[in-house]
């Protein structure tokens, strides 16, 4: 993979060309979704509408991590109570699907504040525990708290008619993940996005430049718990039904790494990885049983242990080869219209 | 010149790091349009008392006054808005953005649109971005970036950085700059055109400048008025060429009467009679590098 980097920047072709090169590609990765919505199946779609949900949680943590600078282990936390918010308001409210979704961003942002006025005041590896503690914490109160998330049967989300199909729902996830990138996309290429790299770097260059590091780390938050609790209440909606059970330490862990191996500021990247994450645990195992000749000593069971053994081999090869991720093996193919465009791939 | 108004005033700032007394009561003035040195010996309390002034640091006591506001108690991107521009010793760009980036990082108090409207992508950000990068384009080319213009700055040489950072100060709009050692690290013809640069600063952008700075040539050369530090506490002041004179400055930067533990000692010794050469002889330029300059070492700070 390395030597296809290094052919990649090697290359060097046309403006005009590059256009083409950039149109082709969000084709392809247009079709490669739409193929298998298409042709797929309500199977499919479910999982494609997973795949967006888990690419929305990626960006949510490539803009608190790969923006602002700031690690959060307690992602888990912000999804949940997105997800449970959203099952409040659809099962005991009886409240629009619309009024949902914005109440479990509204939530999620509050929360995710409320963590960052913490984070104004530790960095490094005491925000990384007290995100982590505070990701424990609201698993073993907050989502027990039987009026609000229904107890050990979990809360009920039903979908509304419009949506009551796998592929419309799945339209649904991909049109939201189609915001979160477009809102992501002009943070980065605005003042916002200069200013959070800055705050990143050198807070106190930041600072004498104007920018009010405090606001725009408290915004990252904000930010980054909106996404989050929108990405839950789709989520609750996805399964019907949520349930504390899918919301513990270890997703929120797999959703860090996900992002690492996208790669952190890599928009791109990240979508990959996140779907590539989402889509492993659910089509690697059948696959794998379904191939005509099985190794010995090896069934099914072994093979539902396989993704998360993949995705810690991904991140050591991640680590030791490409630092930058999968969004630095990108890079040739996205940096170049960077720079014509004005804004950071 | 010295009838104008006063844009920076300071007024018995007091600075402590535990029983280390940074700052003793030092005050001092800038007036509108003046080129002020500062100068002093290593570890004399220059960079911090910069830090005080941009806020950086929370001095124990005194008032810092800026345009006619007591900015004391302002955080420092407040400090900033009001028109306090500064460039950092150990550089203040940031090495994972372009120079462009950099100069419109810089922009960020003009920018004329709140976060969430560039967030939610509405036309006037677009256009406002798109005027902002025409701006920067132009400070670029004043100062001769243009060539590297999208390259990342943690790749560029020093020098090159060192006019980013300028760059940056002079983008953020300011009335007045802080400049911390602009010359170091830079090769005499760089210097050289530091003279230039900074005097078109004063006289066609009506800019104010105080600079930390250890080639006391440079400060001979360029400030209207000095102002001498050493251990937190004012030595004196004055027009450039009286300090020159000034016997406790030269005996503080021979380290005779203080007995400073200064390691570059022989350094400054240097330093100071190319001083006195440069002042017995006013009309010749002084000639670049001294010596390589004092850097890396202590912060200013300790």
């Amino acid at each position: 993979m390395a030597t296809a980097t290094l052919v990649l920047t090697r290359i060097r072709v046309g403006n005009g060309l590059w256009t083409v090169l950039r149109i082709v590609l969000v084709l392809a990765a247009l079709a490669l979704v739409a193929y298998p919505l298409i042709f797929g199946g309500d199977v499919w779609a479910q999982r494609i509408s997973r795949g967006a949900i888990y690419a929305i949680i990626g960006l949510s943590i490539n803009t608190l991590t790969g923006h602002a600078g700031q690690i959060s282990l307690g992602h888990q936390a912000f999804v949940g109570i997105g997800a449970f918010a959203a099952a409040f308001m659809a099962s005991r409210l009886g409240a629009p699907l619309g009024f949902g979704l914005g109440a479990a961003a509204l939530v999620g942002a509050i929360t995710a504040a409320i963590v960052g006025m913490v984070a104004l005041r530790v960095s490094g590896l005491y925000l990384a525990l007290v995100t982590l503690a505070f990701g424990m914490t609201a698993e073993t109160t907050i989502f027990n708290w039987r009026e609000f998330t229904g107890g050990g049967a979990g809360a009920s989300a039903p979908r509304p008619a419009i949506v009551e199909s796998d592929f419309s729902y799945a339209l649904l996830c991909l049109g939201v993940l189609a915001l979160v990138l477009y809102a992501d996309w002009r943070m980065v290429a605005t003042k916002t996005g200069r200013a959070l790299a800055a705050v990143r770097n050198n807070e106190q260059i930041a600072a004498t430049l104007g920018v009010n590091v405090t606001g725009y780390k408290l915004a990252a938050f904000c930010f980054s718990g909106l996404a989050a609790g929108l990405a839950g209440g789709l989520f609750a909606h996805w399964n019907q039904v949520v349930q504390a059970l899918d919301f513990e330490f270890q997703v929120a862990l797999v959703w860090v790494l996900m992002t690492v191996v996208g790669g952190l500021r890599s928009r791109l990247g990240v979508i990959i990885a996140s779907a590539f994450f989402a889509l492993l645990p659910l089509t690697l195992p059948n696959f794998l049983a379904s191939l005509p000749w099985q190794p010995p000593f090896l069934n099914e069971a072994v093979y539902h242990v396989l993704p998360p053994f993949i995705v810690v081999v991904l991140l050591l090869i991640v680590l030791r080869f490409f630092p930058g991720g999968l969004g630095q093996l990108l890079a040739p193919l996205t940096r170049r219209t960077a720079h014509k465009n004005g804004d950071r791939g | 010149m010295r009838k104008k108004r006063h844009l920076l005033k300071v007024d018995g700032l007091q600075l402590r790091f535990g029983g280390l007394q940074v700052l003793d009561d030092l005050s001092l003035t800038v007036d509108e349009g003046q080129i002020v040195g500062l100068i002093g010996p290593n570890g004399a309390g220059k960079t911090s008392c910069f830090n005080c002034l941009t806020g950086i640091y929370q001095p124990q006591d005194g008032r810092v006054l800026f345009d006619g506001t007591d900015v004391s108690r302002l955080p420092t991107h407040r400090r900033a808005r009001l028109g306090m521009g500064r460039t950092w010793q150990n550089l203040g760009v940031i090495d994972s953005l372009t120079v462009t980036e950099n100069v419109m990082l810089a922009q960020h108090q003009r920018t004329g649109y709140s976060a969430l409207a560039g967030m939610l992508g509405l036309a006037g950000t677009w256009l406002r971005e798109r005027e902002l990068r025409r701006d920067a384009a132009e400070i670029i080319d004043y100062f001769g970036l243009e060539d590297i213009a999208d390259e990342r700055c943690g790749s560029l040489p020093y020098g090159k950085r060192k006019t980013c950072d300028m760059a940056m100060a002079l983008a953020t709009d300011p009335k007045m700059l802080l400049l911390d050692e602009p010359a170091s690290g830079l090769s005499p013809e760089e210097a050289l055109g530091l003279v230039e640069t900074l005097r078109e600063l004063r006289d066609r952008l009506k800019l104010t400048i105080l600079m930390i700075e250890h080639h006391v040539p440079l400060v001979a050369e360029v400030c209207d008025y000095v102002y001498v530090l050493n251990f937190g506490k004012l030595l004196t002041e004055g027009e450039p060429d009286e300090i020159q004179r000034h016997p406790e400055v030269i005996a503080a930067y021979l380290g005779g009467a203080a007995a400073e533990p200064e390691v570059n000692e022989t350094d400054e010794a240097d330093d100071t009679t190319q001083v006195l050469r440069a002042s017995q002889s006013p009309g010749e330029p002084p000639e670049w590098p001294l010596q390589p300059a004092a850097e890396g070492g202590a912060h200013g700070a300790a």
